[in-house]
């Protein structure tokens, strides 16, 4: 490391001089008096020898400063000198600074950028106290993972395992409405056990924590709230603590105010203690709260694991009609907590890397093709007494600089492409940190700018000035061509060629994904239908018949507008609000088993909800408003549950159970199947109930206009504002926007994915023609001679084109296998198509080929071109 | 000083001094003299090109250089020749012989 070593030289002048330049003196001296004895035995008299051995010294202070000159100088001098010569150098050939520079930009960028989301969501620390000893879990059937854990499970895990030293659970995010203040609003709330805090190891900043006391009381209703509902409803000050919230009507005390910026897994307005009276997971067999512990010191993931499993175990006998087969499993916090982006960030950090080695090959190969070139300069520099060590740390040099420069564009075109693309890249949990562009992110580019330096630059380096100078000397006015080096520089472009296949055909198949996605039957209509959440006091309609002609009559309001051709209400809009999945039987058979059951996404709605949507009715009829309180329960299902539950009677008139209703339903009509889960999901067993029989007080309003949805968005905010002024309409989305985000983060990961790959494929494009390009010029003689030999043009392209094709095709067969051993990387991204998927695979082929015929037939054609006189003149 | 003698082509004064130490460790004006002796005084090094050169290459490590008792039981420095330096004489020396052929060959050409 040139840099290094001159730095710690020059760092180190200063404190070593006083003892160099004293020995210096001493050494002198020795000489003076050894010279003074010489004469003296020669038969000098003692002054005249003195005198003559001065004269003879010339100068003890010059000798001195010319030593002192290449003692000390010489490292800065060095380094200045290498710098000059690189900036003089660079000057004379701008093209290839530019290249060399834009090209390890690209990568160094790319890679630089990725750094920051690797560095946010694997390497930074999560907030909160020593974050490596907190595990996340999830409920396992028969070793399958299956989502949230029940409470009453959960109370008996807490309480019978011994790695814990705290052991908690939290519900996710549920929308309840905020009375009490100047203005209702609709909140974010979380239910937790007592102990969430504290196993965190976060502590409010106002207030305290729940205590375990309220968890054994009925009713404590005790809430510790978020900072930026504090802020907000309170203004921030120290009067929220012991002030009452209404929730859903519910007063509940204030006792603490979380830090700002405080998140974890679910974003929240405020916590809520779980109490006795709580009515999450009332029987064992529901499941619906996530259970976070803190390991013991000392404890592994491993020993908590198989403490939990001989808790299920015990669980398993107790309960067994409801515990069999049930398990729960251990992960660490983090890898919980990024799960879900782990396969796009692999995807994108393999794909990052290969660019930046695509663009370091590129570098090193035109490295090696100016060292050709420069052979006369080196082995001169080397006559005149440059000494190995010298021309490799000045050539070092050279490309050092050239990647710190790179570097600096590297960092525009991170910022760049982190704001463009990667800031949409779908990210860890609440709670994760966000990734920015930072200081450590700089440092970061700078590092790899130097190490690429180094990596790009050795090799060209050692090569340069090996092969013995005097030889190259004796040549030097022909710029020999060196067998190996380009047998060297056909092998990178090889691994090049392997690599942009592999991307591409990775590209290739998200792009299959994609258009599989794009293709999916939604099973719904997305034009032209907005919904929003609309949620009214229940202390006000505390009955259901009250509750549903407050809906009934908003809906028959907004329905009689210009513009609106339907309207309906939904408890969960499909995609923007998912889960609750129920078991649904035959209403003559015992309740299956959780794993026998069949599931169903169960969701209430009011009657015109499926012509609304868009969802056909395929038999049977839809609810009305007769299916009111006090009638026959009803129920509508979708195809795939008749397929399941009724695959070769009528479904219509049966009677079902589900959930833990413990009346039975008649099935009295059938619709299509619809993605409401997300559009990647395949889970489209659907039960609807009818919301006039139970008259639930917070619904999603669902519209349908005749024109641009979002223009009517005002207007239904409007009206529906006026009507009650204390019921809340939270923000209006259109369907169409809710399918387009859900895709969102696979697109982010699509276009960077295909972004990359097109850069790769174009860098080993200019690698490939480059190879050629130098071939050529190297045989434009022979090429010369050929021609006068008579050889036709189309010969001498014929030969080059076989070159350069040898060379894709090896490339291509090596990029084939590449891909299809790397398959694990994409295959949890893809959507209903194979790793190998043969398209992918003859597409990322072709059309890497045709961009290689393209790259190989412009030196081709210029070889064909040479000019026999000027090729022969030019020997 | 005397006019006979020769300008030391720069870069073989290393090649010089490096091969003079190879046989045994010796003092800075014990390598200016046995090089006056061996080329019969016709190369003469100075201290001022003498010492820079000792101490560059010290700073290479091809030399190295510890006190020792001159013959007459004065201190003096004395370098010996390093692995590195051994190794250095070795391209110098064949370095040279292929200036020297290749030399040859471009004056007899003509």
């Amino acid at each position: 490391m040139p840099l290094l070593s001159t730095l710690r030289s020059m760092l180190s002048a200063p404190f070593k001089s006083d003892e160099l330049e004293h020995e210096l003196d001493e050494e002198l001296q020795s000489y003076l008096d050894l010279l003074i004895e010489e004469k003296t035995r020669a038969g000098m008299d003692p002054a005249q020898a003195r005198s003559q051995a001065l004269i003879e010294l010339g100068g003890a202070e010059q000798v001195k400063a010319t030593v002192r000159e290449t003692r000390h100088g010489a490292a800065l001098d060095m380094l200045v000198h290498d710098i000059r010569f690189t900036l003089r150098m660079l000057r004379r050939s701008p093209g290839f600074a530019a290249v060399f520079v834009i090209t390890l930009a690209i990568g160094i960028g790319a890679n630089t950028a990725l750094f920051s989301t690797i560095k946010a969501l694997l390497l930074s620390q999560l907030p909160y106290q020593e974050p490596d000893r907190l595990v996340a879990s999830v409920k396992t059937y028969e070793g399958r993972n299956a989502g949230p854990i029940s409470r009453l499970d959960f109370f008996d895990y807490r309480r019978l395992c011994k790695s814990f030293e705290g052991f908690c659970t939290l519900s996710s995010t549920t929308r309840m409405t905020l009375t009490g203040g100047e203005r209702a609003e609709a909140v974010g709330v979380v239910f937790a056990t007592w102990d969430l805090f504290p196993t965190l190891g976060v502590p409010p900043v106002l207030g305290r924590k729940f205590s375990e006391s309220e968890e054994d009381l009925a009713g404590a209703n005790v809430a510790v709230i978020g900072h930026d509902l504090w802020q907000r409803r309170f203004g921030g000050s120290d009067r929220a603590i012991g002030a009452s919230l209404h929730l859903n009507g519910t007063p509940y005390e204030v006792i603490g105010v979380m830090p700002a910026g405080f998140r974890f897994l679910f974003d929240t307005d405020l916590w809520v203690v779980i109490d006795r009276d709580c009515p999450i997971d009332e029987q064992r067999d529901s499941h619906s709260l996530w259970a976070v512990g803190r390991l013991k010191d000392g404890v592994s993931l491993e020993q908590a694991q198989s403490d939990v499993d001989a808790v299920a175990v015990i669980l398993e006998a107790e309960y067994p009609e409801t515990n069999k087969a049930k398990g729960l499993r251990l992960y660490p916090l983090r890898d919980y907590m990024v799960a879900h982006v782990r396969a796009s960030l692999n995807l994108l950090i393999a794909t990052t890397g290969l660019l930046l080695l695509i663009a370091c090959i590129n570098v090193a190969g035109l490295q090696l093709a100016r060292g050709q070139r420069r052979v006369a300069e080196m082995a001169m520099r080397s006559a005149l007494g440059a000494s190995r060590r010298r021309l490799i740390r000045q050539l070092l040099t050279e490309s050092v600089i050239l990647t710190v420069l790179a570097g600096l564009v590297g960092i525009v075109v991170a910022y760049l492409f982190h704001n463009l693309l990667l800031r949409l890249l779908p990210m860890g949990d609440p709670g994760v940190p966000v990734p920015t562009i930072d200081g450590a992110v700089l440092l970061f580019a700078l590092a790899i700018s130097v190490v690429t330096g180094l990596v790009v630059g050795i090799v060209p380096a050692l090569r340069g000035t090996s092969l013995n100078v005097w030889q190259k000397l004796e040549s030097s006015n022909r710029t020999s061509e060196s067998k190996s080096g380009t047998r060297l520089r056909s092998l990178l472009v090889v691994v090049q060629v392997a690599m942009s296949v592999g991307l591409l055909i990775g590209c290739g198949l998200l792009i299959r994904s994609m258009v599989n996605l794009a293709s999916v039957n939604i099973g719904f209509e997305t034009e032209n239908v907005i919904g929003g959440t609309y949620a009214i006091q229940t202390d006000d309609q505390s009955t259901t018949p009250e509750r549903v002609e407050v809906f009934a009559s908003l809906i028959a309001e907004i329905k009689a507008q210009p513009g609106v051709t339907d309207a309906a209400a939904i408890t969960k809009l499909p995609i923007a609000s998912r889960g609750t999945d129920w078991p649904i039987w035959h209403a003559a058979e015992p309740r299956p088993e959780p794993r026998d059951s069949i599931m169903g996404l169960t969701r209430a709605v009011t009657p015109g909800y499926f012509s609304t949507i868009g969802i056909p009715l395929l038999r049977g009829r839809d609810f009305t408003a007769t299916d009111a309180e006090g009638t026959a329960p009803v129920v509508i299902i979708s195809e795939a549950l008749v397929r399941d539950l009724f695959p070769d009677q009528s479904p219509l008139g049966q009677m079902v159970k589900l959930g833990w209703f413990d009346f039975a339903f008649e099935v009295v009509g059938v619709v299509g199947n619809a993605r409401i889960n997300g559009v990647r999901s395949d889970f489209d067993q659907a039960i609807y109930l009818s919301s006039g029989q139970f008259g639930p007080p917070f619904q999603w309003l669902v519209v349908r206009t005749e024109g641009d949805p979002d223009l009517m968005a005002d207007q239904i905010r409007k009206l529906v504002e006026e009507k009650d002024r204390t019921a809340i309409l939270g923000e209006l989305v259109t369907l169409k926007a809710l399918v387009d985000e859900d895709l969102t983060g696979f697109r982010v990961v699509m276009l960077a994915l295909g972004l990359l790959s097109l850069v790769a494929m174009l860098l080993t494009a200019v690698g490939l023609y480059g190879v050629l390009a130098y071939h050529v010029s190297e045989r434009t003689n022979e090429f010369g001679i050929r021609t006068a030999l008579g050889a036709a043009p189309i010969d001498l392209t014929g030969l080059i084109m076989k070159k350069g094709l040898l060379m894709v095709g090896v490339g291509l067969a090596v990029g084939f296998v590449g891909a299809s051993l790397s398959s694990r990387l994409i295959r949890q991204l893809l959507f209903e198509i194979e790793p190998l998927d043969p398209l992918a695979y003859a597409g990322g082929a072709l059309f890497f080929g045709a961009v290689a015929v393209i790259a190989c037939l412009m030196p081709a054609w210029r070889a064909a071109r040479v000019n026999t006189v000027a090729a022969l003149r030019s020997e | 000083m005397a006019e006979n003698t020769t300008q030391i082509l720069r870069g073989t004064l290393d090649m010089l001094i490096l091969k003079t130490i190879s046989l045994a460790p010796m003092h800075g004006l014990g390598i200016s003299r046995r090089i006056e002796q061996i080329t019969d005084g016709v190369f003469q090094v100075k201290p001022g090109s003498l010492f820079p050169a000792l101490h560059r290459m010290e700073q290479e490590a091809w030399i190295s250089g510890d006190w020792g008792e001159s013959e007459n039981n004065r201190r003096a420095k004395y370098y010996e020749l390093t692995a590195a330096g051994r190794a250095r004489l070795g391209e110098e020396k064949q370095g040279w012989s292929h200036l020297v052929l290749t030399i040859g060959k471009v004056l007899e050409a003509s």
